[in-house]
């Protein structure tokens, strides 16, 4: 394939994917991101010269629309993160281009950048280390207010600063008067909403979720997910959602897209995704699923070997090296020799597999039966 | 809180027992609790910390005789009072009932006088080259540490290239050329020659709390690359800080007495518990003991009092500490 029609399949994104905005009205594009790389290098011998490159984000490219929730799932060390930090310009980017509500993010200048900070914030994972221990939550929260303030919102002032660090207080569920404790006196939920609280009273539009339910208790998961929904419709917010976790991932989110070694494999609406994966991969991610009923047996589709390392990627498609449809088709060539680019399927829905046609339920049923490896659920049930 | 008419009475418990106890005598009163910050927090372990207690004792009590004392027994050089009864090997504390640490050999000098100037002088150029070296320290480290790269790298090969300078050969020769027995330049010399382990240590807490995640919730949020120094990472690193100064304090103290003891420090027309040392050599083997033996008693107070201080600090300052 050129890559003029790969750009080609890149333009015909869809922008009719499901959104929480009105209905009927043209969803506008919130966040477009082309071609995105991220390499780390890697430094070595006795002159610590460059070596060679981890490539962490390698050529991703996706659009959310304003008011969506996108999910990002893929397995640890997948560069899920990095990307949702190369978009906040938080970690620097090798190429590509991020535009944020019309806005070229890489190219922009230092003084327009610090202004469309406002716009797009990020919530972390862990609700221990995200918070400053040394601060009281009303310098937590209002750090970023001191450094958005202008002549407009008059941030600068303790007491308008003050009323806000309030007012989102409550607006994610806290007491407005803890804004004079400290981190350590919270517990990991209220940590959580802290955070949230934090990333929201800049008044954001975009907001990079990174897993932020998947140090928390189950029963603490559920109520910080429902929090971030309702604040969505409050705030108007769009979600760039990475997670781990699938079922929260299948909860969440509307639109979802699988991640492998640095590279979108599969882009999705989530009832599509669900219940018609076409790469491989997400098929064995999402067979891996753990069903809450002990007496039912399931086949689970178990991968082969480890993830290659990022630094040293496979050739053509990353992820023949571990491919079971690979290998049910007999090892063709094209797979270790040329790269699947993202192609659409019907209702935008986009996979990089040269051999996404072969990919159906019951394919999948045979293979997982064919295993050595019988992995069940649980114990055998009598 | 906000509908409170009348100003309510305010009483604060810190223990249960004390809570306990109270409220046994007022049952009506509404219980609130009250956060404590970090350093509340760590002033509540310090204080229970006993060493640190007897350190902190012992090291304050020195701040005060040498900042009280001198007011009381200045000492001038130019001006020795004559002694009321001229003895070759100066007199021992007891049999000379207005010096109580007994006098020098051949001018009779007040050893206490000498002492309480010298404790003042000591403790002075030790605080002050502490102080001076652990901004520098402070600033270069966290600098290197933070930014990272190439300004890292030189930073701390110029740390690298200044450590494996013979500090004593450097002390030595500088305090030769530069002004020799000035207390102020031999401050300085400390201060300079002093920041480079606080550099490193302050690197290396920097170089960890910058990957924390506040720090990219602040950078996130626009805040600048100082600020985020200043108000997130530094207050952190705070606590090895705080500890490496006050262990400083006690190292450039007897930094000073060995350099002034042998005879590049500090004039003795001005005493420091150094040179007052290294007058008191020769009286040893006349038997004039007490010359040499309060001075050195007063270091070993002070670096001892530091180092348990410094020792309950750490202990204090660990935020994993429970209580």
């Amino acid at each position: 394939m050129t890559p003029q029609t790969e750009q080609a399949l890149v333009d015909s994104v869809p922008a009719d994917s499901p959104n929480g905005v009105s209905a009927g009205t043209q969803p506008d594009v919130m966040l477009e991101v082309r071609n995105l790389k991220t390499y780390y290098p890697i430094y070595g011998g006795i002159l610590r010269r460059r070596i060679g490159s981890v490539f962490a984000v390698d050529d991703v490219s996706l659009t959310i629309s304003r008011g969506e929730r996108y999910g990002l799932v893929g397995e640890s060390g997948c560069g899920k993160t990095t990307l949702g930090r190369t978009i906040l310009r938080l970690e620097k980017a090798t190429g590509g281009s991020v535009t944020l509500d019309g806005e070229d993010l890489l190219a922009i200048r230092r003084s327009q950048l610090h202004r469309m900070r406002r716009k797009m914030q990020i919530i972390f994972q862990d609700p221990y280390g995200s918070l400053n221990p040394r601060m009281p939550v009303s310098d937590i929260i209002g750090e970023g207010l001191i450094a958005q303030a202008d002549r407009e919102n008059g941030w600068s002032k303790r007491a308008v600063r003050d009323k806000r660090v309030g007012d989102y207080l409550e607006a994610v569920g806290l007491r407005r008067d803890y804004s004079r404790r400290y981190p350590h006196e919270f517990s990991g939920g209220q940590r959580q909403r802290i955070g949230i609280a934090r990333a929201l009273s800049l008044g954001p539009e975009f907001v990079v979720c990174d897993e932020p339910v998947s140090a928390l208790d189950v029963s603490i998961q559920s109520q910080i997910l429902n929090l971030l929904s309702d604040l969505r419709t409050q705030f108007n917010l769009t979600y760039l959602f990475i997670a781990h976790n699938l079922s929260v991932v299948q909860y969440f989110c509307e639109r979802i897209g699988v991640m492998y070694l640095g590279k979108i494999v599969e882009v999705a609406e989530t009832d599509v995704l669900y219940g018609n994966p076409l790469h491989p991969y997400s098929v064995a991610l999402l067979s891996a699923i753990p069903i809450p009923d002990p007496r039912q047996r399931k086949k689970r589709l178990v991968l082969k070997g480890d993830v290659p390392s990022p630094a040293n990627p496979p050739s053509g498609c990353r992820f023949h090296t571990r491919c079971w449809l690979r290998e049910r088709l007999g090892n063709p060539a094209e797979c270790s020799t040329t790269e699947p680019p993202l192609r659409t399927f019907q209702s935008g829905h986009q996979v990089a597999c040269h051999f996404a046609e072969q990919v159906s339920a019951d394919v999948v049923q045979e293979t997982a039966a064919k295993q050595d490896v019988i992995e069940t659920a649980a114990a055998e049930p009598d | 809180m906000d509908e409170s008419t009348a100003a309510p009475e305010v009483r604060v418990v810190e223990s249960p027992a004390a809570l306990e106890q109270l409220l046994a005598e007022h049952p009506d009163y509404d219980v609130q609790l009250e956060s404590l910050n970090q350093w509340q927090l760590a002033w509540r372990r310090f204080k229970r910390h006993r060493m640190a207690m007897v350190g902190s004792a012992m090291f304050l009590t020195m701040v005060a005789v040498g900042i009280f004392g001198p007011m009381i027994w200045s000492y001038n050089y130019y001006n020795v009072p004559l002694p009321d009864q001229f003895v070759h090997a100066g007199r021992p504390p007891m049999l000379s009932p207005f010096h109580p640490f007994g006098e020098t050999m051949l001018l009779q000098r007040d050893v206490f006088t000498l002492v309480v100037n010298g404790i003042r002088l000591s403790l002075l150029i030790g605080v002050l080259a502490t102080v001076i070296a652990t901004t520098i320290g402070t600033f270069i480290g966290s600098v290197a540490g933070y930014f990272g790269g190439f300004l890292d790298t030189v930073l701390m090969r110029i740390v690298d290239a200044l450590l494996s300078l013979p500090l004593l050969f450097l002390i030595l020769v500088f305090s030769r050329f530069l002004g020799a027995g000035s207390w102020v330049t031999v401050t300085l010399i400390f201060a300079l020659f002093g920041w480079m382990s606080i550099a490193r240590l302050v690197r290396s807490v920097v170089l960890s709390l910058r990957e924390a995640d506040w720090v990219d919730a602040a950078r996130a949020a626009g805040v600048s690359d100082m600020r985020i120094i200043f108000r997130h990472v530094l207050p952190n690193a705070l606590s090895p800080i705080i500890v490496a100064a006050s262990l400083s304090v006690a190292g450039v103290i007897i930094g000073e007495a060995f350099v002034s003891f042998l005879g590049y420090g500090v004039n003795p027309s001005t005493p420091t518990l150094g040179n007052i040392l290294s007058g008191a050599q020769d009286a040893l083997t006349e038997g004039n003991w007490w010359w040499a033996f309060f001075p050195g008693m007063a270091i070993v107070i002070i670096v001892m009092g530091i180092n348990f201080m410094g020792d309950g600090l750490q202990d204090a300052l660990d935020p994993r500490a429970k209580i």
